[in-house]
């Protein structure tokens, strides 16, 4: 009873921890809600590491997920003739935004990946909430920027689905033998 | 101007909206640039909202928010 407690307000910590995360990455890309994207890149920064061996797993650099947005934005602009602008000094300026004040903001599909969340996380009950997780919800998106810099990597987000799945499961089995 | 010819076709929404998405960030990227400019260069917001084509109003909560703190006059 006070294992699954401590396990729900640490999963809390943890919700909390990716959401500031998020936020931190949506802002410094400046842009003020954050999208499924900014939430791998905090999945990523997670200290149970789970996100990062996911990725690992199916051969992929975790640390490249940040340029990826970049190319698929990129890439995405060269589709209609346009070259991405080369950053000047005062285009950096430009990059990192003021976090919002009041609520916490999101866009709609950060609300249906955290409904996901959820109800994956309820399937591992007993196991604490990963990065894992995460990186499995959010590879399961088939459209939007996180599945585009995806394909951009050249990463089949079937197989990170399983990666991370897998990598969950190998974290839940310690937690219930232990 | 972006030659039409190149734009991708809507028969692949995947591409197609791809370009939205990466236009409209670039667009609001120069937006907040441009308005963070104006102000420190002594612009009110009904000048900069007048030259969006918005209300004072509008412009304010859209924007303000994205400015840094030195940007925005006491």
């Amino acid at each position: 009873m006070l294992r699954m407690l401590m396990q729900r307000i640490n999963d809390m910590r943890t919700i909390k921890s990716l959401c500031q995360g998020a936020e931190r990455h949506a802002n410094a890309d400046g842009q003020q809600a954050p999208g499924l994207e900014h939430f791998v890149l905090a999945a990523l920064d997670l200290p149970d590491g789970t996100a990062r061996k996911a990725f690992e797993r199916i051969g992929a650099n975790p640390d490249a997920f940040r340029q990826g947005i970049v190319e698929q934005y990129e890439n995405a602009l060269k589709g209609i003739g346009i070259d991405a602008p080369q950053p000047t000094s005062m285009q950096h300026q430009a990059d990192g935004i003021s976090p919002a004040k009041g609520l916490y903001q999101s866009r709609p599909q950060v609300q249906a990946f955290m409904q996901q969340l959820a109800n994956r996380k309820k399937a591992d009950a007993g196991a604490p909430l990963l990065g894992a997780h995460v990186i499995e919800v959010i590879a399961s998106f088939q459209h939007g920027v996180a599945s585009r810099t995806l394909a951009t990597m050249g990463i089949d987000r079937h197989r990170l689905v399983d990666a991370a799945r897998m990598e969950a499961g190998e974290v839940r089995a310690d937690a219930l033998a232990g | 101007m972006i030659d039409s010819t190149s734009l991708p076709s809507p028969d692949d929404p995947e591409e197609a909206l791809a370009a939205v998405v990466a236009l409209r960030r670039m667009a609001d990227k120069l937006e907040r640039l441009a308005v963070a400019n104006a102000i420190r260069q002594g612009w009110s917001w009904t000048q900069v909202a007048d030259a969006l084509g918005v209300s004072k109003q509008a412009a304010h909560k859209r924007l303000a928010g994205t400015l840094h703190s030195n940007d925005i006059p006491e």
